[in-house]
């Protein structure tokens, strides 16, 4: 016992040594993100081309797993509501999950294993075959050309996405409804916007936004910091996407409890 | 270059859709929640909300005209609720409407019901108080239902007691279930109504024709009905037999009078009636009277035998032979 206590103490030291030296790591990252993001050089063409790579050419996916998520959530929440005799609150119910929950939830954890995982792969085998190196001495500002564009699109297209999304899945949640209910277009619409607010609109936005962040600034901090040759490639994209989807998950139970909070007042 | 532009259209393109989306978004909740338009501000005081929020849709006439924009508490232990309502409503809802809390459907959000109100109250303006009625409180009505509840097991119990009863042949539905003689006896009776029933009718199709017959033009009692210079007739006879009947009674009165004057000794006919001894001396009056008749015939028998008369008392004797004889 007495020749253990100092390898577990050496051992605990030292992940929590990493994890504290990783945080600081990280705050110092997201710091230079928003010095760097108020300064010319502004990289438009890169802006613009990272927002066709993460908003244009997620939408087909993004898109479908939400007409997906609409008709599976209706057709889940049907025998419930039947069985209150309230199957007419359906497309009520359809748009507060959507709208406040599913909606963002979904697109942002796609977006996180489809653009996460590409940023972290990307910038992660630019560090390891030095690219990176070779801009900072071509008088480029590395920062700024790969990770104030990839972040600044991936926060903008993610609410946009987000709307596809809800859009798509509350159509989905239609041709369901119309199908078993006979609901029309106008009514089924009439009853979702009834059930919601301008606070859900609002706070879903804000919250892609975060996730969008999030998503873009935790795949470049992992592809920035890869290390290990090709191996650490593999890891930075497995590690952008588990790492942007579990703090996803935080953010959107903070989001929940601050929206709670304003609902209240 | 040109691949550069066209990736610029197309993000372009993509984040327009997705902004016409969101704006679509918030114009259609703006106006299914009366946000953008003209509204009024109005309040009530309710005793307890029955949790009502902040946001829940204001019904007037089954249209939902407006939310709850505020929930203050009021006085001691009351709740004002503040409303905005579409401007649109101001002319239809009263100075006197009333409010209450409601739910939209069964299991549905809680909702302000507006209703009532005279055209003679007035419009409702900006920061006016609406009178405030208590819904019906949930609890009560399981009270309510529970005493039902009781009632209807005390009501179980008297009937499985009053079926035994019967069963058992105790009573007289009883007897009549279960006695075989009585039962005769009773469907008898039913005959009996039956026929007695049977001849009402009868009698009423006979009295229905009579009524018809009664109703037929020109009989005797259709022109009484309804003859109407008859009637007049009537009237006039009944006028006559009144004048006579006063004549009478004047005829009466006369009488009267006539048989009060006979009963008083003070006048002649009342005198002869009424007094003794004038009575006395009529009778001896008339006893002379007597006296002198039978003088007379005498007379009169002497003077058929004398010379002068004899002659003429047989002319007579023979004319009433002869007349007889025819």
């Amino acid at each position: 016992m007495s020749k253990e206590s100092p390898k577990l103490s050496y051992f605990l030291g030292k992940r929590l040594n990493k994890f504290f030296s990783g945080l600081a790591s990280a705050y110092r990252f997201v710091l230079k993100f928003f010095r760097e993001v108020w300064f010319p050089p502004y990289e438009f063409k890169e802006f613009i081309r990272q927002c066709y790579q993460i908003g244009y050419n997620s939408l087909p996916l993004i898109s479908l797993t939400g007409f997906i998520v609409g008709i599976v959530f209706t057709n889940q929440s049907r025998p419930s509501l039947t069985e209150f005799g309230a199957a007419s609150w359906l497309p009520a119910l359809i748009s507060i999950a959507v709208v406040r929950a599913m909606g963002p939830l979904v697109t942002a954890l796609i977006a996180a294993g489809k653009v996460g995982s590409s940023i972290g792969a990307e910038i992660g085998s630019m560090k390891v075959t030095e690219q990176i190196d070779a801009m900072e001495v071509s008088a480029t500002n590395p920062f700024k050309f790969l990770v104030v564009s990839r972040v600044l699109a991936s926060t903008l297209m993610i609410p946009v996405l987000v709307m596809y999304t809800d859009f798509v899945a509350l159509m989905g949640s239609f041709l369901s409804v119309n199908k078993n209910e006979l609901v029309s277009l106008s009514t089924f619409f009439v009853q979702v916007f009834d059930a919601l607010t301008f606070l859900d609109i609002t706070a879903s936005l804000l919250k892609s936004l975060v996730f969008g962040f999030t998503i873009g600034i935790v795949g470049c901090y992992k592809g920035y910091n890869s290390t290990k040759g090709t191996e650490g490639v593999g890891k930075a994209a497995n590690a952008a996407v588990v790492m942007a989807m579990f703090l996803i998950f935080i953010e959107e139970l903070l989001s929940l409890q601050i929206t709670n909070y304003f609902r209240q007042m | 270059m040109r691949d550069d532009n066209k990736t610029t259209v197309i993000v372009g393109i993509f984040v327009l859709v997705g902004i016409i989306i969101l704006i679509a978004g918030i114009m259609t909740l703006g106006s299914q929640q009366k946000t953008f338009g003209k509204n009024f501000r109005v309040t009530t005081v309710f005793d307890d909300i029955a949790g009502l929020q902040t946001g829940n849709n204001v019904w007037f006439s089954g249209v939902k005209i407006g939310t709850v924009r505020k929930i203050n508490f009021y006085g001691e232990s009351q709740v004002e609720i503040e409303m905005n309502l579409d401007a649109n409503t101001k002319d239809y809802i009263r100075k006197n409407s009333k409010a209450t809390i409601s739910s939209d459907g069964l299991i549905g959000n809680k909702i302000i019901v507006i209703y009532g109100g005279t055209s003679d109250a007035g419009s409702i303006a900006e920061g006016d108080r609406l009178e405030a009625v208590m819904p019906l409180d949930t609890d009560k009505m399981m009270e309510t239902l529970q005493e039902n509840n009781n009632n209807l097991v005390s009501i179980t119990e008297d009937l499985k007691v009053l079926t035994h009863k019967i069963a058992g042949g105790e009573g007289i539905v009883g007897a009549l279930l279960t006695d075989s003689l009585l039962a005769q006896n009773f469907r008898g009776l039913m005959g009996d109504l039956n026929q007695t029933a049977s001849r009402s009718n009868r009698l009423t199709s006979e009295l229905v024709q009579f009524s018809q017959k009664l109703n037929q033009k020109g009989t005797t009692i259709d022109s009484f009905l309804s003859d109407t210079t008859l009637y007049a007739s009537l009237q006039g006879t009944a006028k006559g037999l009144e004048a006579t009947l006063e004549e009478a009674n004047t005829v009466t009165n006369n009488l009267k009078v006539a048989t009060e004057k006979l009963a008083s000794p003070d006048n002649p006919a009342g005198m002869i009636l009424n007094d003794e001894e004038f009575a006395a001396y009529m009778k001896s009056a008339m006893g002379n009277l007597d006296q002198s008749a039978e003088s007379f015939n005498e007379t009169l028998d002497a003077l058929k035998y004398h010379w002068f008369f004899r002659r003429s008392f047989r002319k007579s004797e023979r004319a009433k032979e002869e007349s007889e004889n025819e």
